[in-house]
């Protein structure tokens, strides 16, 4: 049928693969692809690749054609923007049609997109802005492009400039939808919201809006916002990889593991073939899903700690090159055993990860995954002396110093940390009220949660100090006392390792006191 | 024991079945279009292949828009609004019926300026078109056009046959009041208009949305169908 429109050079491709080692080697000025194309990529995932690899230059065209219609397809396809989305049954009379209309444009256009191939943006601003004053049939593409130019050179006061232009004639959903990615730039983010929401509004499938809200929303600290705007996103177009590992994150980041664990787990499953396929999601999920069922003996708890099993198997076999991955499987896995009190299958399993593992050598996320692994199999004192060394080799790395911190306060699992959040939230409100009878209770209930928790241990003394001053009870210097020994491990660069030697100096000159 | 709640959905039925038969109409599509490829110039004359080609397309229409209807009824209907041009919209329209007509000795003109681009639903409005010149094949003698210009600040794209022209009851009717037009005597369901007033409704800018309109006389002296978008 292509040859009769007068096409030369044709290659066919019957399966993925194929077309991807083709688009390799070759560059090709039109590729059709269908979105099905049986087992392993899709369409999308072609189109994905291309573009991530860069094998896709502005000058060629990439159409999808094809008969599926259901919109995760659609809007996903979309995503990656290719040239043109052509829904099937087509006759050839209308593909025809259509790939000459996409011809002619792309002709008069690849001295712009020639220059853009070639990184020379400054040259293609200027094509750009000719073809703009000419007045041609393709300006809007001209304006739009001329925009997005400016931005990737960061001059953003040109690129708002632009949007601001083509907006006064018409709310044309690119050139607002630019107006917010500009505004998030200049980090103007209570504007760029309201840009967001005006977008979506109009456009509710102009899934680019949720992420430039999400951002915003990121950047102000609305975190539970961010969340759900992300997850409209996901609703609508489910098969983009990045954004459900965002969510993910996101997820994370409000202690929402159940939602977290449904975000990595549609990343695991649309990463399948992807460019973008990561261990970090399958582990993500495995993590979620060891936090959910710990514990859990009822079949819902099972049916999670199998399910957490065998992702974690499987990416242990995918992943096998990525030493630290597979480790990291392992430390896991041997978690999921031990929350289902399988403690035989645990040891094994930990026993595994550990003759994989180079102590002096591992990496940072390694040595807190073993630690985390070592505190859930009640070997504490292996998981400080672990931690306590890791905090030494890695002092300079802010990150790891702060994973370090937590893990170390707080080895215990989410639910039993945000109680012991509260209560501690409750006595602070106690100490502000006067009220430090009641605040010393609490503290002791949230020091019954969570006992090793740094900064906990030293508002309890801070606490029974001042008390003390008024009440003169020896309990109290027992109580601070017995605080201090629970947090006598915390390492030279924890954040609270100062107001801990404050501390000791403190109780040291109220115990002189005492024996005066 | 059944409760009410507990019925099935009838639509949601009925728009699954029309999504499988979309698809079953896909490939049998395609395969028919092969098949045409592979015949030779009289045969395909004389066993009148565009007439299959173009019923066939005119179901695939009927079943887009029913889908359509549904989801316009669960509000599932978003649009996707870009811009386009008219000329390669119109011509793409000319292309797919091109042979049909050849056959009917029908010819179709295409009235706009080339430079001509608007915002609109590419897929949503292509069907309404689509619909309207399916139509006017139908009642047409020797001519259509088909034009799309702008005027305060609309695009109108305009159909023009030069048959009888639409019955009184129909232009009196109110489009958008599908059980008022619905007579199953003369087949007539109107569908059609009701869905392309809807479309054109959910085109809206600055406080204005689209419509359409339906007359008699125009360039040919038979119907004019007309749709306008803000």
């Amino acid at each position: 049928m292509l040859s009769s429109f007068g096409a030369y050079h044709i290659d066919m491709a019957s399966t993925a693969d194929d077309a991807m080692a083709k688009c390799k080697y070759d560059y090709y000025d039109v590729v059709l692809c269908d979105f099905n194309l049986g087992s392993g990529k899709n369409g999308q995932q072609i189109l994905e690749e291309l573009r991530v690899t860069k094998r896709l230059k502005h000058t060629h065209l990439f159409v999808m054609l094809t008969a599926e219609t259901s919109k995760d397809v659609v809007l996903g396809a979309r995503e990656y923007q290719p040239d043109a989305y052509i829904a099937k049954p087509v006759t050839r009379t209308v593909l025809e049609q259509r790939l000459g209309q996409l011809l002619t444009q792309q002709k008069l256009l690849k001295p712009i997109n020639k220059e853009i191939d070639l990184e020379n943006y400054s040259k293609a601003i200027s094509l750009c802005s000719q073809m703009i004053e000419n007045n041609t049939r393709y300006k809007s593409w001209c304006l739009q492009t001329l925009a997005r130019l400016y931005t990737l050179v960061g001059d953003n006061a040109n690129a708002e400039k632009v949007y601001k232009e083509v907006l006064k004639s018409r709310e044309v959903p690119w050139a607002k939808l630019g107006m917010g990615q500009v505004l998030n730039l200049e980090q103007q983010y209570h504007d760029a919201k309201i840009c967001f929401r005006d977008v979506i509004d109009a456009n509710p499938n102009m899934v680019e809006a949720y992420d430039g809200l999400t951002e915003s929303c990121l950047n102000l600290g609305q975190k539970k916002e961010a969340q759900s705007v992300l997850s409209e996103a996901v609703a609508l177009s489910p098969r983009m990889v990045l954004r459900q590992e965002k969510l993910g994150n996101v997820c994370l980041e409000n202690h929402d593991i159940e939602g977290a664990a449904n975000a990595f787990r549609h990343a695991v499953n649309y990463g399948e073939n992807s460019v973008h396929e990561q261990a970090a999601h399958y582990l993500n999920l495995g993590r979620c899903l060891s936090d959910l069922s710990q514990g859990k003996k009822t079949d819902e708890g099972k049916q999670l700690a199998r399910e957490a099993i065998s992702v974690l198997d499987k990416a242990g076999h995918k992943f096998s090159n990525d030493e630290d991955a597979s480790i990291a499987a392992l430390l896991i896995e041997a978690r999921v055993y031990q929350g289902q009190n399988q403690l035989e299958q645990a040891e094994d399993t930990l026993h595994k990860a550990e003759c994989l593992i180079e102590e002096s050598e591992m990496s940072s996320s390694v040595g807190l995954e073993l630690a985390k692994t070592l505190y859930s199999m009640g070997q504490d004192e292996r998981a400080q002396a672990l931690l306590v060394d890791l905090s030494t080799r890695f002092h300079a790395d802010k990150d790891t110093q702060a994973s370090i911190e937590a893990l170390m306060d707080e080895p215990e699992d989410l639910q039993t940390r945000m109680q012991a959040k509260e209560l501690n939230k409750t006595a602070i409100q106690q100490v502000d009220a006067g009220d430090l009878t009641a605040a010393i209770e609490a503290f002791k209930a949230a020091l019954e949660l969570t006992p090793r928790h740094a900064a906990l241990n030293m508002n309890f003394i801070q606490v029974l100090v001042k008390d003390y001053k008024n009440t003169q009870k020896a309990t109290n210097i027992e109580m601070a006392a017995e605080a201090m020994k629970r947090i006598s491990h915390i390492p030279e660069h924890h954040h609270q390792h100062k107001r801990l030697k404050h501390f000791q100096k403190v109780i040291a000159n109220l115990d002189t006191n005492q024996a005066i | 024991m059944k409760t009410e709640d507990e019925q099935p959905d009838f639509s949601l039925i009925i728009a699954s079945a029309v999504h499988d038969m979309k698809n079953s109409l896909g490939m049998l599509l395609h395969s028919v279009d092969n098949l045409c490829e592979e015949l030779p110039e009289e045969t395909r004359a004389q066993l009148n292949t565009s007439t299959i080609l173009y019923e066939a397309e005119r179901v695939n229409s009927f079943l887009v828009q029913l889908l359509g209807l549904y989801r316009l009824q669960n509000h599932k209907l978003t649009l996707s609004i870009d811009e386009h041009f008219l000329s390669d919209l119109l011509d793409e329209h000319k292309a797919q019926y091109q042979e049909v007509f050849d056959h009917r000795n029908i010819t179709l003109e295409i009235d706009t300026d080339p430079s001509l681009a608007w915002y609109f639903d590419r897929e949503l409005i292509l069907g309404v078109v689509n619909n309207a010149l399916n139509n006017a094949s139908r009642y047409t003698r020797e001519k259509i056009i088909l034009s799309a210009y702008e005027a305060e600040g609309e695009l109108v794209i305009e159909v023009h046959d030069d048959g009888e022209g639409y019955p009184d009851a129909m232009l009196e009717a109110d489009p958008g009041d599908i059980k008022k037009n619905i007579n199953f005597k003369t087949g007539s369901t109107s569908l059609g208009l009701y869905f392309a007033s809807k479309v054109a409704g959910l085109h809206k800018e600055s406080q204005r949305s689209g419509r359409i309109a339906i007359a008699n006389g125009g360039k040919l002296g038979g119907g004019v169908f007309s749709v306008y978008l803000p």
